[in-house]
């Protein structure tokens, strides 16, 4: 059955066009809950990155003192290079075994000085991790605790140890952070999520106005035999491009948040770890246009099935 | 060309329309469908167009059991049958040439079918002038002549009128007939549910009467009553 695209598009354009308050009512509604829901997303990918240490439940960082060069692997069977590479494996080997008999730890993952150092370069500001190089980067046992209070005792009893370069645990701020952005994040989902139901109700009553203004054309239509997608078609693109023309929108305020983060995280070093690569906010849009789009397809589908005898 | 055997159509309520209809239209045939209001004349057309299905009984149109027929096939009946109604149903945005050239474009006629057909039958209607004129700017004649070149552009197998002179005087109506008349001659089988006995007595074709949904008399060159 063949709809011309020409006849879609001209279809479509006049219909939006009858319509223009309610479709401008229902494109705005969009792009405000998709602008919400892409917030939330930077904010969580953000919130991510600021936090990658703490990530998958860690509570305690033991920071090794660095080797040079560089351990393949904190494993017994390793061959060291050098004497003073063997002693500094042994030396990490012992404070392995330790860490991981205690009662409260859960289990410790072992990061090499590289997988460290492609941390470091992405955490911290341009000048800081300029100076710093694979060699000069220490390792790190990574820890989970039973109970995350025993931090400290960890950080007690390892603090100083030959071997160990630093003990870390999240600070208050970090545990604060990760709360905040948290609740934040399931607020804003929230809110978004009743606006883009008011905004699938908003293109459903924008369709349903369009079908009450073409009732003529349709049952012309249907006396002469035109199939029911070929009446169904315009009605279904006027929803998707509200959607659509909304979740742009959206985007465009995703990408301008981005670029403000941008500019703000060169005097904040918490911004500056929570900044997101180009690709992130790209993926973060795609998701943004397929939510518009969902939501206008979804509100145009309802309308024609309830509304529509075709 | 249309075959009801046994057709009853009873709506919500318990109203009967169609009580045991049977009835064989042959191709080629001009047939008046008469009887007064609410005899079930409307409800033969609308079961001919499966805009309602028959509860008992089948009807066949060019072979075909339409009864049987899935929900996306009817577009395709349809575009065999054109109809024609009492209150026009034109689109009163569309020029005249605009209104005919809706019936090819959404059933997705190409351009340069819609540029030859359309003229061609607007001057079989007699508005090959008024092209260009908007639906309120015709007579009520007129504008049933739009109607019907509507109806017709496709070349339908059967030409379905439902009062087509309902809302017109008796001079006009007469012309309305004839065209109907014309297209008969071209091979097309005209149907036309009328309770107007002018038009009825001055063609002297064929007469089928229905009353309260029960066919009372089938007719080969009838008039509107009994008598003659």
């Amino acid at each position: 059955m063949p709809v011309s695209l020409d006849y879609v598009t001209r279809e479509t354009a006049s219909n939006l066009w009858r319509n223009r308050l309610m479709t401008i009512a229902a494109v705005l509604t969009v792009a405000v809950s998709l602008s919400l829901v892409g917030t939330a997303l930077l904010l969580r990918q953000g919130v991510a990155h600021a936090t990658t240490k703490w990530q998958h439940g860690v509570n305690v960082l033991v920071f090794l003192e660095p080797v040079n060069p560089p351990l393949a692997a904190l494993d017994a069977n390793v061959k060291p290079s050098s004497p003073g590479q063997g002693q500094a494996l042994q030396q990490q080997l012992a404070i392995q075994q330790q860490l991981t008999t205690l009662p409260y730890v859960r289990t410790c993952l072992y990061r090499d000085q590289q997988y460290d150092f492609s941390e470091a370069q992405h955490l911290l500001p341009a000048d800081e991790s300029q100076a710093l190089t694979v060699e000069s980067t220490p390792a790190s046992l990574r820890c989970v605790l039973q109970d995350p209070r025993e931090a400290q005792a960890i950080y007690m009893q390892f603090h100083g140890r030959p071997g160990v370069s630093a003990v870390s645990y999240p600070s208050q701020a970090v545990k604060n952070m990760e709360q905040v952005t948290h609740i934040l994040q399931w607020v804003f989902f929230g809110l978004a999520l009743i606006l883009l139901l008011s905004a699938a109700v908003l293109i459903l009553n924008t369709i349903r106005l369009a079908i009450f203004a073409r009732r003529r054309e349709v049952s012309v239509m249907k006396v002469v035999g035109a199939t029911n997608w070929f009446i169904r078609i315009p009605f279904m693109f006027e929803g998707l491009v509200q959607g659509v023309l909304g979740a742009l929108v959206a985007a465009l305020v995703v990408i301008g948040l981005h670029w403000l983060l941008d500019r703000l995280a060169h005097g904040s070093s918490l911004l500056y770890q929570m900044r997101l690569s180009t690709g992130e906010v790209f993926v973060t849009n795609f998701w943004v246009v397929l939510v518009g789009l969902l939501v206008g397809t979804l509100g145009s589908a309802f309308a024609i099935r309830r509304f529509l005898d075709a | 060309m249309i075959r009801f055997e046994n057709v009853t159509k009873t709506y919500k309520g318990g109203t009967v329309a169609l009580r045991e209809v049977s009835l064989d239209i042959e191709k080629g045939d001009f047939v008046f469908l008469v009887g007064p209001s609410g005899s079930g004349k409307t409800t033969c057309i609308r079961l001919l167009l499966r805009e309602e299905v028959a509860d008992a009984g089948r009807i066949w149109v060019a072979g075909r059991d339409i009864g049987a027929l899935s929900h996306w096939r009817i577009p395709y009946l349809r575009r065999n049958i054109g109809c024609v109604f009492q209150d026009f149903r034109l689109l009163p945005n569309k020029s005249v040439f605009e209104n005919v050239a809706f019936a090819l474009e959404v059933i997705g006629r190409p351009k340069h079918v819609i540029a030859s057909q359309v003229p061609q039958v607007l001057d079989l209607v007699g508005l090959g002038r008024k092209r260009d004129n908007l639906p309120h700017e015709l007579s009520g004649g007129e504008q049933q002549r739009v109607a019907v070149a509507r109806a017709f552009v496709n070349r339908p197998l059967i030409l379905l009128a439902d009062e087509p002179t309902g809302n017109l005087d008796p001079a006009t109506s007469q012309g309305i007939v004839r065209l109907l008349d014309r297209i008969n001659r071209t091979g097309t089988t005209v149907i036309v549910a009328t309770h107007d006995a002018g038009i009825v007595d001055q063609m002297r074709r064929r007469v089928i009467e229905l009353d309260h949904g029960n066919l009372v008399r089938d007719q080969a060159r009838g008039v509107y009553g009994y008598g003659t």
